[in-house]
């Protein structure tokens, strides 16, 4: 990460008069600070793989969108106090319309709250990773008081990620005294690391300091530009998902949901099988008439057919690894009867992209068989070896 | 929204004033703070004026042909007909009486170049806190006037930035303006996202709940086309469903089964062939893309610039922005040139995508060619009228169950209510005219059974004509010719007995065999081809309908072997044959005595994009069955006809050969106009009509002319309601009120069947009218030509010129890509 400084004319108006603002130093993050923090919590998922993740004070739900391409995550909340931010944003988190062609692997839910940090609400029990990027410089002394208790006793999530400006590097900025006419205070690092420790302390948690926004050379000694506080539960004491049914608190108010399409869902994980195992068939088939042809041309050589003496200068297609060769030269062979042809189903299966699906043999048998054409037994799926769209332009 | 699209917005907003400017400027100081992350941002990245241009149909609603049409300035309606009862799919949206918008410009000060910053600091601003807004980045709408003309707000930015916000009123808009109505389709686009629809194009879907077609790799994604916009009277939505094909398919899995298809040597020429021109859907968000180019050399792992100027590669692009790995990074990737261009250049914008994260959509040229495919797709999409009310209703209910919905439609104070009813007409049905006979067919739709034994108006024997087919084809020819005869006795049609000539079978051979043969005695030339016939069939029409023209005949192999069904073949053919030869099979009354009608059709060259194909066909003979028929080729970027002069010019000198006289009358039906075209036409192509019109008559009292505008396809619908259950409206439906538009002489008819599905009513537009006919006259008269396109003994869905210069400007683009001899020009040799 890098600073880059710049000198930016700036123009402002102020009280309708034009006032010139002498060029000055401003600090330029690259990439913007806001994407250093987003991205390290990008990092931290990464790294923890969390199910359930909720971020506190969500805004435009602009770190949710980040959030939302990750597998391992299940269950995504946000929560913020402004409500049309969140009407006017919700719909950025519905699943892209390619996620209904090639779906998820596991479920996603993602709901935007409204209501506030120091309410309690069951629903966000028992979450896995809670991030509060920015949010308690914005709060003012009773609910920040009451904040640890909410978040660190009463919501308890394995982990919380806290970030906050650190003051100390405020005076590199040109004229700020807080960045933001929102932001009730600004900490110092010692002032920031003081409150976290304590909170960690009474919670059980641990906590480590880090940041984001390096200082420029010379002015080291200021520290980040943004302090980030990650909390960790001690060991012991796990989430416990039955708190949620006994106290059912619901206060937030639910503004926005949303479901993913997912191969944990029965209809979606056919589509896909069927949509996968077809593509394979058709491919198996397509190679077996081609062998089919050059068994013809060997008898019959024709010459300045050069089709395959040349070197293919594209390679299109799964590679595959040793283990997965070795999988689908173990499994039984396609083949011919008569205009027939025949793709044995455990064949199929040991495809890498049919295996990934994890669906045994028996069960696919089920999920296909309105869709294709299986053999007698059921232990191969049956297709015309030539078809009315084959063509082969090399004939004309 | 660019400078010139701006402008061309403003264009079409009438005279809005002066700014003034000098109201109490910064009284208010709010500073504004995202709650914690960088900027809030609006409702979807839309502005106003879809991609910086003012829809194109809504353009065209600006060009009022009606108010010069005197005699039917008061009314247009016809009367004849017996009135029926008829369910749109239309619905109203009601406003109050008084109910306007206020259009306010937006500058900021200093001004900033996010649009999403420019929106957050307006939208948190306490002034518009509880307004009804809506605001593209510069134009900002509310539902509520604003004390002073010129308001400025002062805000804060997050890093501290003082930021001045001046609104400036433009105009004050009644619901029927152009801009309005643009608005309101933006709100019906937000109301669409709460219903958790995805906008494609200019369609909503919910791929939610999608059909699926395994076996084609299809899934079907439902939805609706919708528009907003003024009918006669009134402000309507207009929904018509819709579904989106989607292929269960990355592009880098169909170019990899097109490899193992082509082989190597062929494989880029036909990969190119095959995905250029398709619609892709990126599966990181949700946009589309057209393919216009493959870029074989460049590769995931190759860098490109990203816009701060830092280098990364695709794949780690990919990776790092949205967690996709990429698995092949061999594959080319695909171009795409983007409509919107950058504002600092002329150039448009180029993006590269990556095969594998591309998505096709639509249907392929190959795949609509497929049968057993398309018979797949339309079982699924064609809905029965009952179907596709129940879709209607559902999406109703929908938007008023909605909460979100409906309070977006309240705050603005509009009333999304009913399904509109209105009144139609269905004209009486006619009579078709014979040599010695007059039937009143059973059914409009297929009047075949009611000829049968009935001769044709007039026909050529055919005596000298050749066949040429390969030898396997041979003894299919002893059947075909004793059923030709059999059914072209009673018909009056005498078929002589062809030289056969037979060839190998390769289009070389046929071609080679037609070049030794043909000469200028010989009246026809029938080709026997086998399967696949595309070779065949375009090396053959190019050369008999320009090189060394002569009427040709190309059956298939396949046509001929099918049992039970030679007799219907034959007869077809013998119809066919005798228009080719100029015969005429059939007529309507036409109570106008003097009258010529010509269909003029439009479309591209299947070759070559540049070249425009115009189709003309006029009526001769005032009885309306012979006819004229011209294609011209013309390099144009816009589908705009430069030739109808001397299109005309022919018409009328042939006219005056058959007649002795010019016709009193002529009527021109203009089909292939897109969205937007209209003034075009009416300015440029009805002048060069006009122009022909006039040195003709050459001091005599010149023709009257009249310009109509077809139009096929429109998302209207009508149904009538029996009991409790809905079916299409009968053949002859006329609808010239509150469904048509009060700045056009306009109405629908209902002239095609649909079996099964909903049937689709033409819309005409008469844009010039000398002829002051009665509408009543001009919607019978319409009607009546549609009886009289002789490849169909039935009504067709557009008059009978139009669908022949259809034929003609099709067979020219997809087989001959030149232009047809003029010595074919008096016989209908395209059917």
């Amino acid at each position: 990460m890098e600073v880059a400084e710049k000198n930016i004319p700036c123009n402002s108006v102020v009280g309708g008069n034009f006032e010139e603002v002498c060029s000055e130093k401003v600090i330029r993050f690259k990439p913007p600070l806001y994407k250093q923090r987003y991205q390290f919590v990008r990092d931290l998922v990464d790294r923890h793989e969390p199910k359930k993740v909720a971020d506190l004070g969500c805004g435009d739900t602009k770190l949710l969108k980040l959030l939302k391409i990750y597998p391992c995550i299940q269950l995504l909340v946000g929560v913020d106090i402004n409500e049309e931010k969140l009407h006017s944003n919700g719909h950025h988190l519905s699943p892209y319309l390619g996620e209904f062609v090639k779906p998820r692997d596991l479920d996603l839910t993602v709901t935007l709250y409204h209501g506030s940090v120091v309410e309690r609400d069951s629903r966000l029990l028992g979450f896995d990773l809670i991030t509060c990027i920015e949010l308690i410089e914005h709060l003012n002394s009773d609910d920040l008081a009451r904040f640890p208790e909410v978040v660190f006793g009463y919501l308890s999530p394995s982990m919380i990620v806290i970030s906050t400006p650190n003051a100390e590097f405020n005076p590199l900025f040109p004229t700020v005294t807080l960045r933001d006419a929102d932001h009730k205070f600004e900490w110092s690092r010692m002032e920031f690391q003081t409150w976290a420790s304590r909170v960690a302390d009474s919670y059980n948690y641990c906590v480590e300091f880090t940041g984001v926004g390096t200082p420029p050379a010379g002015f080291e000694h200021v520290g980040y530009c943004t302090q980030i506080g990650v909390f960790r539960k001690n060991s012991g004491k796990l989430a416990e998902p039955f708190v949620s049914q006994q106290h059912d608190q619901h206060v937030y108010k639910a503004v926005y949901t949303t479901s993913y399409p997912s191969l944990q869902q029965e209809k979606v994980l056919k589509f896909v099988l069927v949509g996968e195992l077809l593509i394979q068939v058709e491919r198996l088939r397509l190679r077996h008439q081609r062998m089919l042809r050059e068994q013809e041309k060997e008898l019959d050589p024709k010459p300045g057919d050069t089709d395959f003496s040349q070197a293919p200068h594209l390679l299109l297609g799964e590679v595959f690894t040793e283990a997965e060769k070795a999988r689908i030269e173990n499994s039984p062979q396609p083949f011919c009867e008569g205009e027939k042809f025949c793709i044995p189903l455990r064949r199929l299966l040991a495809y890498p992209k049919l295996h990934r699906l994890c669906v045994e043999e028996d069960r696919m048998r089920s999920l296909i068989a309105d869709s294709v054409c299986l053999s007698n037994d059921g232990s191969a799926i049956v297709v015309d070896l030539h078809n009315s769209w084959d063509y082969w332009p090399e004939d004309n | 929204m660019s400078g010139r699209a701006r402008v061309r917005a403003r264009g079409i907003i009438p005279g809005h004033g002066a700014r003034e400017v000098g109201c109490a400027p910064g009284d208010l100081t709010v500073s504004v703070s995202p709650s914690n992350t960088g900027i809030s941002n609006d409702d979807g990245g839309r502005t106003f004026t879809e991609r910086g241009k003012v829809r194109r149909d809504v353009i065209d609603l600006s060009v009022c042909t009606r108010e010069k049409l005197a005699h039917v300035k008061d009314c247009k309606a016809g009367s004849s007909g017996i009135p029926l009862q008829l369910v749109t799919n239309l619905f109203s949206l009601d406003l109050p009486q008084d109910w306007q918008l206020y259009q306010y410009h937006v500058t900021y000060s200093p001004d900033l170049a996010s649009r999403r910053l420019r929106i957050a600091l307006l939208y948190s601003h306490s002034k518009l806190l509880d307004k009804a807004k809506a605001f593209d980045g510069t134009i900002l709408f509310l539902s509520e006037k604003l004390d002073l003309k010129v308001t400025e707000l002062t805000s804060e930015t997050q890093r501290g930035e003082t930021v001045t916000i001046t609104l400036t009123l433009t105009t004050q808009l009644s619901s029927s303006s152009p801009v309005c109505i643009q608005f309101f389709s933006v709100i019906f686009r937000k109301i669409f996202k709460k219903l958790k629809m995805y906008q494609i194009g200019r369609n909503f879907y919910k791929p939610s709940e999608p059909v699926e077609i395994p076996q084609y790799k299809l899934s079907l994604w439902p939805g609706f086309a919708v528009s907003v916009s003024r009918f006669e009277s009134r402000l309507l939505l207009n929904a018509d469903v819709s579904y989106k094909v989607l292929r269960n398919e990355t592009v880098l899995e169909f170019m990899t089964d097109l490899c193992l298809r082509t082989g190597m040597s062929h494989f880029t020429e036909t990969c190119q062939k095959q995905l250029v021109g398709l619609i892709v859907l990126t599966r990181y968000n949700n946009k589309t893309y057209r393919i216009d180019d493959i870029d074989w050399s460049v590769k995931p792992t190759h860098a490109f610039q990203k816009r701060d100027g830092s280098e990364i590669t695709y794949m780690d692009y990919y990776k790092q922005q949205y967690n996709i790995t990429l698995s092949d990074l061999n594959q080319p990737v695909l171009v795409s040139l983007l409509k919107r261009k950058r504002k600092d250049s002329s150039e448009p914008q180029m993006v590269h995508l990556v095969p594998e994260l591309c998505f096709l959509t639509g249907l392929s040229s190959q795949a609509t060619s497929d049968f057993h495919l398309m018979k797949a797709v339309a079982e699924e999409t064609r809905l029965s009228p009952v179907g596709r009310q129940q879709q209607l209703a559902r999406l109703v209910d929908d938007i008023q169950r909605n909460q979100v919905a409906r309070l977006e439609l309240e705050t603005w104070g509009l009333h999304f209510g009913s399904q509109i009813s209105l009144t139609g007409r269905v004209v009486p049905s006619e009579k078709i005219l014979l040599q010695d006979h007059t039937c009143q067919p059973a059914t409009a739709a297929d009047w075949s059974k009611d000829m049968r034994t009935c001769k044709i108006l007039s026909s050529q024997p055919l005596s000298r004509w050749l066949i040429v087919c390969c030898n396997r084809a041979e003894n299919l020819i002893e059947g075909l010719m004793s059923c030709l005869r059999r059914v072209g006795g009673p018909m009056g049609f005498n078929v002589g007995y062809p030289k056969i000539i037979k060839v190998d079978e390769k289009p070389a051979a046929f071609l080679r065999a037609i070049q030794l043969h043909v000469n200028p005695d010989v009246q026809l030339v029938m080709c026997i081809l086998p399967s696949n016939p595309k070779n065949y069939y375009d090396s053959i029409k190019k050369y008999l309908s320009s090189d060394c023209p002569v009427p040709s005949q190309c059956v298939l192999t396949r046509t001929l072997t099918k049992q039970g069904m030679m007799m219907s073949v034959a007869t077809k053919i013998a119809m066919q044959m005798t228009c080719k030869l100029g015969g005429e099979l059939w007529a309507v009354e036409i109570p106008l005595k003097s009258l010529m009608v010509a269909g003029i059709d439009i479309c591209r060259d299947a070759l070559n994009k540049d070249v425009v194909v115009v189709g003309f066909v006029a009526s001769i003979n005032s009885r309306i069955t012979r006819w004229f028929s011209r294609c011209v080729l013309q390099r144009t970027a816009a589908d705009i006809a430069d030739c109808l002069k001397v299109c005309l010019t022919g018409a009328l000198n042939k006219w005056y050969k058959h007649n002795h006289d010019l016709p009193s009358r002529i009527i021109i039906y203009r089909d292939g106009v897109g969205d937007g075209q209209l003034k075009t036409v009416l300015d440029y192509e009805v002048p060069q009509l006009l122009s022909s019109v006039t040195e003709c008559s050459s001091g005599a009292s010149s023709s009257r002319l009249s310009v109509v505008v077809v139009r096929k396809r429109c998302l209207l619908r009508f149904f009538t309601e029996t009991g409790h259950t809905v079916q299409n409206p009968p053949l002859g439906t006329v609808v010239d009120s509150e469904a048509t538009r009060a700045e056009w002489y306009d109405f629908y008819l209902v002239s095609q069947t649909a079996n099964r599905g909903t049937v689709s009513p033409t819309y005409y537009n008469i844009i010039y009218d000398d002829n002051g006919l009665k509408p009543d006259h001009m919607q019978r008269l319409t009607f009546k030509l549609c009886h009289l396109y002789y490849n169909w003994q039935g009504l067709i869905s557009v008059p009978a010129p139009c669908q022949y210069a259809h034929k003609l400007t099709f067979l020219v683009a997809q087989s001959i890509h030149k232009e047809p001899s003029l010595e074919l020009s008096d016989n209908l040799f395209y059917l």
